[in-house]
């Protein structure tokens, strides 16, 4: 646990008329890391992802990102620091190609770029080599050239992740990469979340709880707009408030 | 050759209505319209955005060259960049605001926009002419130093030089469509949430695709002035935009030769039926739900339908089915 923070939150609060989404959350994330961030369904992990990720704005606090202060810019500028997401509900471009769609991710690093009226996307502006690698981790490749609405739901929400991916990001922010898969889907992406931690920082909100305790290096729980704990999962796992906050053996995943 | 095949198709279009047709102006109208619902398709087709705000770049063409040409004593062709300028100019203005919003509220503030062209241009009688319009608009013939390279005096004559321009702009037109540009138009067009996370900035994406929309409308209204010799109050009005993006989603969206084929179906068939009934408009209403229900990718799809089936019935054991378009089946 000696590396470095990467991305620090100062007392992010989200509010919605009078109702607190977020009421002043603290997160330090440490590179090369997974840190998971679980919780009750309300707690508002996706709205602090929001905010992580500039999809929408704080109403107060701080986001620090690999030393800069990008609090106030939008999320398309946050890519170009190396921050990049999946969604929670899969989000693509359906009547596109999966390799278009990585290509058009990876593209988005440099998005000035999609502004060329004249040259189309070829030579180098393919980026041939990054869609082929991100193919090759969220085994895609032999659906390259399918439109993307045609992929099974397993085969989509690895292209969600792969989508981050494509824009070889410092920290990737994962909403539920799971969320509708089948058991045999599960395994893979566990592996494919695992393998990320040599190159990238993830930060990961995930509800099954098997995934959560085995890979992850960190673990703050959420409740109600503030964080309840946080630690490595054995911890966690033994915390009575956390304990108290979910319902039962959810949080242990039956292993207690 | 593949890669030509719209190109070839749009020049097969521009070589056989001379052939077939006996008026040159109604020859010109087509062209000029399928320019404006080119410039329509580009917003609606590829960005995923419903304009109402195409008349006002119609009629500010219109009447850049109709002031152009009456009162400075300026070159035809310098008048016609002027018109492009000016339309391209309007629509970053309209783009500027109107891309601040998304679905609903964009649409809205395009017709705002629409509606206040309107009145500016009734209520600015010294510049627009107001309820008149500009008359008497000139039509010089092409000349370099005072020779003559292309006389536009009879409408067939004038019906050469819009089909020049017509083919230089559909060419440039489909180079856009496929550069990167383009293609990001159409992630943009997908999912503007993805295309965001993603890095791209929406609000300048749009914008470019609003400032080359108005250039080729505002051509289209400066070509339409210089056809009629007249600037009317009607080409900067609402009905403006609804005809050019009728013809747009007639002809089928996303695809620019489906614009020709909109232009050409709406203009031909308008004036084939103004001659047997005179309320023909009434047809229009039902063709539109036609393909608002059973044909959302309008003429372009149609024809592609049925293509496919002269194919597959020629082919004795089609192997596979024709690769399923997924933008189609989007509801």
């Amino acid at each position: 646990m000696s590396t470095p923070v990467l991305l620090e939150a100062i007392g992010i609060e989200k509010h919605y008329g009078k109702f607190a989404a977020l009421g002043g959350v603290n997160l330090q994330v440490r590179a090369n890391t997974v840190h998971s961030v679980i919780g009750p369904n309300g707690a508002g992990k996706t709205t602090l992802f929001h905010m992580l990720t500039g999809t929408k704005t704080v109403t107060a606090g701080r986001i620090v990102f690999d030393g800069h202060d990008v609090t106030r810019e939008p999320d398309h500028r946050r890519v170009q620091r190396g921050i990049a997401r999946s969604f929670q509900v899969t989000s693509l471009f359906l009547s596109l190609p999966v390799r278009e769609n990585l290509r058009l991710a990876a593209q988005g690093v440099a998005p000035s770029a999609a502004l060329n009226c004249w040259s189309p996307p070829t030579g180098p502006r393919a980026q041939a080599d990054v869609v082929a690698s991100v193919l090759a981790k969220v085994g895609l490749e032999a659906h390259a050239n399918t439109p993307v609405g045609n992929l099974s739901h397993g085969q989509q929400r690895r292209l969600e992740v792969g989508m981050a991916l494509a824009a070889r990001p410092k920290a990737i922010f994962l909403d539920e990469p799971t969320s509708g898969m089948g058991i045999d889907d599960l395994e893979e992406m566990k592996r494919l979340i695992q393998s990320l931690r040599h190159e990238h920082t993830v930060v990961l909100i995930e509800h099954n709880m098997n995934i959560v305790m085995d890979i992850s290096d960190t673990v703050t729980v959420m409740q109600l707009g503030k964080v309840l704990a946080e630690g490595l999962p054995h911890d966690i796992r033994s915390d009575d408030r956390v304990r108290a906050a979910y319902l039962g053996n959810m949080i242990t995943g039956g292993k207690a | 050759m593949k890669k030509h095949t719209h190109f070839l198709l749009a020049l097969a279009v521009v070589l056989a209505m001379p052939l077939l047709m006996q008026s040159g102006s109604l020859a010109s109208e087509v062209l000029i319209f399928a320019l404006a619902a080119m410039g329509c398709n580009l917003l609606l087709g590829f960005t995923g955005l419903l304009s109402f705000g195409q008349g006002i770049f119609f009629g500010l063409g219109s009447y850049t060259i109709a002031l152009t040409l009456t009162r400075w004593p300026l070159p035809m062709p310098v008048a016609l960049v002027l018109a492009v300028v000016v339309g391209s100019l309007g629509a970053a203005i309209v783009g500027w605001v109107a891309i601040r919003q998304r679905g609903t509220y964009f649409v809205m503030l395009t017709l705002a926009f629409s509606q206040m062209f309107y009145f500016v241009a009734y209520t600015a009688t010294g510049i627009t002419g107001g309820d008149n319009g500009l008359m008497d608009i000139p039509r010089p013939n092409l000349s370099l130093f005072g020779t003559t390279l292309w006389s536009l005096t009879t409408p067939w004559q004038f019906y050469g030089f819009v089909a020049v321009l017509f083919m230089g702009m559909f060419a440039l037109l489909t180079k856009m469509t496929q550069s990167t540009f383009g293609r990001t138009l159409l992630a943009v067009r997908d999912n503007e949430e993805r295309a965001a996370a993603i890095g791209y900035n929406l609000k300048l994406l749009k914008l470019q695709a609003f400032v080359i929309s108005g250039a080729v409308t505002g051509l289209a209204g400066a070509l339409h002035a210089m056809m009629t010799g007249l600037a009317p109050l009607s080409n900067a009005e609402y009905h403006t935009s609804e005809t050019i993006l009728l013809m747009t989603v007639i002809g089928g969206t996303g695809n620019l030769f489906a614009s020709v084929l909109g232009s050409a179906a709406y203009l031909l068939l308008g004036d084939w039926l103004s001659a047997l009934w005179p309320r023909w408009l009434l047809l229009l209403g039902v063709a539109l739900m036609v393909v608002s229900l059973w044909m959302q990718r309008g003429l372009w799809g149609l024809a592609e339908k049925l293509w496919h089936l002269l194919v597959a019935r020629r082919t004795p054991a089609p192997l596979a089915t024709p690769t399923p378009d997924a933008q189609g089946d989007k509801a």
